[in-house]
């Protein structure tokens, strides 16, 4: 499905209007601007290890549907530890996205980086843009930063170590959350309704 | 015995074990897991979700116990035939979409694939068969 099935015939147009939601996103789901991809605190009673890949389309509906609510009613209340892991699919733009998430990470941009990637999906991984797609978000001083990060050979190490420890807990889609608690470790893999995952967390912090 | 009820017997201890395997793998996580599982699918509205999810590993294992009993054999292997032709049509469609779903048929981890329609669709085409030859020597003696 193309955007222009979508009636945005002026692609021009996407950028603009998707940073204008992302803007959104990112406020309501209350992530500050210095960002990595364990979100929370590490002493939280629950972790969830989600397993996306960047040009997923699956992982775009979780982490536009589900990910904004469980991370204001469970992870900014201390309950969840959030651990987004990148796990890479047999997909044309799957590295190089991956790549730049990583590096904006080690400039504490992973949200705004990995939101807007999320958030323009269809349109970048038509033409293949994600540089572009990630300046759109960046200043000029943190693009320059994250471009020369990218070629740091640890961002594609760690990359691949993601993907190794999904693989190592049999994670074979995305998106997958692992969800661990007191030492139990659940796979959910699909998308789901926030509303069963939030009665689903509420059952197990009661036990 | 003939061969065509030693068949018949076979098949349903087979599809009978299948059965109680299957309500057993999901007793054994929340019912909230295997309805997570059901909603990954994208198929059904939330309360659709959770009624199945509720009842469907009572319905398994009550097939599976009356298929190993041999009770009820006709309408029995009419149900349990019904239910794995709406689990397998359910899969196909979701393999045609490309969820990257588990099947969520025998407990965590079993991911949707060709491999898994290969086997439901065989317990599917076994299913059929048992069906038909729990009714056929009915049909004759009717005759």
């Amino acid at each position: 499905m193309n955007t222009d099935q979508h009636g945005l015939k002026n692609k021009s147009l996407i950028i603009p209007v998707a940073l204008a939601f992302l803007s959104l996103i990112t406020a309501a789901s209350g992530l500050a601007a210095g960002s990595s991809k364990a979100i929370g605190s590490p002493t939280a009673p629950i972790v969830i290890e989600l397993f996306s890949d960047f040009q997923c389309p699956h992982c775009k509906d979780l982490h536009d549907e589900a990910l904004p609510s469980l991370i204001a009613d469970f992870v900014n209340t201390g309950k969840v530890y959030l651990v987004r892991r990148y796990f890479l699919l047999p997909r044309p733009y799957s590295r190089v996205s991956a790549t730049y998430v990583c590096a904006a990470e080690r400039i504490g941009k992973y949200d705004q980086v990995s939101n807007v990637l999320f958030l323009t999906q269809r349109s970048w991984a038509e033409t293949g843009k994600v540089d572009e797609t990630v300046s759109s978000v960046l200043s000029g001083a943190d693009m320059q930063k994250v471009r020369a990060l990218v070629k740091d050979p640890s961002i594609t190490a760690e990359i691949d170590k993601d993907s190794a420890l999904g693989a190592s807990q049999s994670v074979n889609q995305t998106p997958t959350m692992i969800i661990v608690h007191k030492g139990q470790r659940t796979p959910i893999a699909g998308v789901i309704s926030y509303s069963l995952l939030k009665m689903y967390l509420d059952k197990v912090l009661a036990q | 015995m003939s061969s065509r009820r030693m068949l018949a017997l076979a098949l349903r201890i087979v599809l009978g074990c299948v059965w109680l395997y299957a309500a057993y793998a999901k007793f054994r996580e929340s019912w909230l897991v295997f309805a997570m599982s059901i909603d990954a699918y994208r198929m059904l509205p939330e309360w659709a979700v959770l009624a199945v999810a509720r009842s469907l590993p009572w319905m398994e294992l009550a097939i599976g116990i009356l298929l190993v009993a041999g009770l009820a054999l006709r309408y029995v292997s009419i149900a349990g035939a019904s239910i794995l032709a709406v689990f397998f049509s359910v899969m196909v469609l979701a393999q045609a979409r490309g969820l990257g779903i588990d099947c969520g048929c025998f407990g965590l981890g079993d991911k949707l694939s060709g491999w898994t329609l290969l086997r439901d669709g065989t317990l599917l085409a076994a299913a059929i068969a048992l069906v038909y030859l729990s009714w056929k020597p009915a049909a004759k003696s009717a005759s």
